[in-house]
């Protein structure tokens, strides 16, 4: 091939490459949706878009990957304005966008009525006062797991209704007695990683304190309420019922699924992710009872929204393939495939038809419910995702014993005012 | 030339000269050609956006939209904050930590390497695995074999009858196993590249030294060091910018926990802009880390040629 030639045939293999990473096809509407990397939940999003498709000629629907640290790769694309149309995203990372205009208000696009099958906290993460930036999909929450052996071994029988569930005191007098039977801890708790940190928040709650006051905003880890929570988890570790490798900033992934797999802790709290692990590893050997409490009822806000995004070229048909995925139908079709806790009020296990361990799922739908308004409010507040990062930095001093409750609470309160002052 | 042939090829040659003045011209383009792409992917992927980082250090900037030029606040800003002089100072202690022990150990396996050696391809391999291994897979392995409770690391302490370590849980012990893995992951490359140095040193030398009488170590200390020394200078500058650099083995193993101990300026940096979504003061911390590069970079020159003026 002559020179001129392999230059003319290179810059149209680039024009073609370029044309092709514009990713749109010109003879119909496209969207793009973006979710996390889970293999079943990229094929069920996939097949109910192409039954939106089916219902829409002209449209097409592709479902993208998440990659990488979420914040770094929204912001940038958002900055480039090539932002999937739909993104799925937490509860916990929603407020920034929802409040800086990158995400499109879907009241427009959904029916009137369609909040009435949510929970208030629920419908909290999405809907703000100028409009209704995401919505709901599926949740996720905290309960407790245990050895069905050690239980055993201790003479506990755990909780069988939410009205039973472990106090503190009651939680840390068992605790005691599971480290004695297991030689080295008691329980674990769920984090992995530092962008989990806010797992740990509903505790806070538990006792009547608040992350954030009624508004959302305003920073108030400095109650006694919450500086009693912080010493409650200080006595985790100094008493050593829990793990120094099991703390908010660790790495390794889910520690105390692994620790609990290795019978070094009898109880962990947690999401139903470890299930399927569980199961393969030590089946029937465990069961599950309800999320701790002590003067109030809190659990984990996991989940996931959709959102429409402002790159999006077709936002009003992106709302509507939202409201479509949203529908009770779709949602008990993804839940039932992805082994998800379904967001809609109206919906309980039998409803979705697990696969399995329906009795433990129906637990974790009923201790969803018990998560309260204001947890919801700080978690999806504007500057939550730099206010958890300042949880972490000081829960893990304080936890440590680097630092006592009550200068972590002092510390703390000071770097998120410095957050939530702009 | 005076040579009659010399003579008659001349108007020849000047008809030569006239017909490859087009393929001169042509040529005289083609360095810009070959340079013209390299050129535009720096300009647009590191030259702009420096200029726009170093406008941005300036500024006011929320995630997304235009910034409000503050002047040197955000500088100003950086001396009053805690979690900036914290980072700061364990950058030092991480890079004073890694660089030359990476460097001592890496020389160390290339003079033992260079000689005669069974399996002394492997070897050289072995040791250089761990540098072309991605660093967050390094962070991920390392967290299961440093993990207190069921790694490796401590199941092996506990065989030989020592107590389990907090490898990664005390404040105390976090950044010197980060040190650890760090080091290992550079040992193969400095030894590489010493490797490279040592075999271009010529035998003549160290023979010469060795019938003038001098030790093993004499001739390693008196010969091969100083002849290492502008191996030893780029190497030094290497590693001192691979670990101002050193971010994902950190965020994957400590996440900068537990508390502060191993938050480093790059990870500061990478939270103010995109976990805090403070691009201007991100950008701030940024040009600091360049400065401070920058300045290492010119003493360690200056340094280098004092040394050369005096051999």
């Amino acid at each position: 091939m002559s020179r001129r030639g392999f230059l003319a045939l290179s810059g149209i293999s680039l024009a073609g490459a370029l044309a092709a990473c514009a990713g749109e096809s010109t003879s119909t509407t496209h969207l793009r949706l973006s979710s996390w990397n889970i293999p079943t939940d990229l094929e069920t999003y996939q097949r109910i878009a192409d039954e939106f498709v089916a219902d829409h000629p002209g449209t097409s629907v592709s479902v993208e990957v998440t990659t990488g640290q979420f914040h770094q790769w929204f912001i940038t694309r958002l900055a480039a304005d090539l932002a999937p149309d739909i993104i799925r995203i937490t509860p916990q990372q929603i407020g920034r966008y929802a409040a800086n205009g990158s995400l499109v208000d879907l009241s427009g696009a959904i029916p009137a009525d369609y909040a009435d099958d949510y929970s208030e906290p629920f419908w909290a993460i999405g809907a703000r006062e100028n409009g209704v930036f995401g919505i709901f999909q599926h949740t996720d929450t905290f309960i407790t797991f245990y050895h069905r052996d050690v239980m055993k071994q201790i003479g506990v029988t755990p909780p069988s209704s939410l009205d039973e569930a472990w106090r503190w005191d009651e939680f840390l007098q068992i605790a005691a007695e599971v480290k004695k039977v297991t030689g080295r801890y008691a329980f674990g708790f769920g984090w992995s990683g530092t962008q989990t940190a806010y797992r740990w928040l509903p505790i806070v709650y538990q006792n009547g304190g608040a992350f954030l006051g009624e508004d959302g905003q305003t920073p108030s880890m400095d109650t006694d309420e919450a500086i009693e929570a912080l010493e409650f988890g200080r006595r985790w570790y100094a008493d050593e019922l829990v793990s120094t490798s099991n703390m908010c900033k660790s790495g390794g992934g889910d520690v105390s699924r692994n620790m609990f797999l290795t019978g070094q802790i009898g109880m962990m709290l947690n999401n139903p992710e470890p299930i399927t692990q569980l199961d393969e590893e030590m089946p029937d050997q465990w069961g599950t009872t309800y999320m701790i409490r002590n003067t109030d009822e809190a659990s984990d806000l996991g989940g996931n929204a959709l959102a429409v995004t402002k790159s999006s070229k077709h936002p009003g048909l992106a709302a509507e393939l939202v409201a479509y995925i949203t529908s009770r139908e779709k949602m008990v079709d993804f839940c039932h495939e992805g082994n998800w806790l379904p967001a809609r009020a109206s919906l309980d296990a039998a409803d979705i038809d697990y696969a399995a361990h329906t009795d433990t799922m129906q637990q974790f739908i009923d201790q969803g419910a018990r998560i309260p308004l204001s947890l919801v409010k700080a978690e999806s507040g504007q500057y939550f995702s730099s206010l958890n990062t300042v949880f972490a930095d000081y829960a893990d001093l304080c936890f440590l014993g680097e630092l006592s409750p009550s200068d972590a609470s002092a510390q703390m309160m000071d770097a998120m005012r410095s957050v939530t002052a702009g | 030339m005076t040579t009659p042939s010399g003579i008659a090829t001349r108007p020849t040659a000047t008809t030569a000269a006239d017909d490859d003045e087009p393929r001169r011209r042509s040529r005289s383009k083609a360095p810009y050609l070959f340079v013209g792409p390299a050129a535009l992917l720096f300009l647009a992927f590191s030259l702009v956006p420096i200029v726009v980082a170093i406008g941005l250090a300036f500024q006011e900037t929320a995630t997304l939209g235009d910034g409000t030029w503050v002047g040197t606040d955000n500088f100003e800003r950086l001396g009053s904050d805690p979690l900036f002089l914290t980072s700061l100072r364990n950058t030092l202690i991480f890079t004073v930590g890694t660089v030359p022990t990476a460097m001592v150990i890496g020389l160390a396996l290339a003079v033992a390497l260079n000689r005669p050696l069974p399996g002394r391809a492997v070897l050289r391999a072995l040791f250089f695995v761990p540098m072309v291994a991605a660093g967050v897979v390094v962070g991920v392995i390392m967290s299961w074999i440093f993990n207190t409770d069921y790694g490796v690391a401590n199941n092996l302490l506990g065989v030989v009858g020592l107590d389990r370590v907090p490898w990664l849980t005390s404040p105390q012990w976090a950044m010197f196993t980060l040190i650890l893995v760090v080091v290992w992951t550079r040992v193969g490359f400095c030894m590489v590249i010493y490797l490279g140095a040592l075999q271009s040193i010529p035998n003549e030398l160290k023979e010469a030294a060795a019938i003038d009488g001098a030790s093993r170590w004499q001739r390693f200390w008196s010969v091969t060091w100083p002849l290492l020394r502008p191996t030893t200078s780029i190497l030094l500058i290497l590693n001192v910018v691979f670990s101002l650099q050193a971010f994902d083995v950190i965020y994957v193993m400590t996440g900068g926990g537990p508390g502060f101990s191993t938050t480093v300026l790059i990870q500061y940096v990478f939270r103010a802009a995109f976990i805090d979504a403070r691009m201007g003061y991100a950008a701030a911390l940024g040009l600091v880390l360049v400065a401070i590069l920058l300045l290492f970079t010119l003493l360690r020159q200056r340094a280098t040629r004092k040394a050369e003026e005096v051999l």
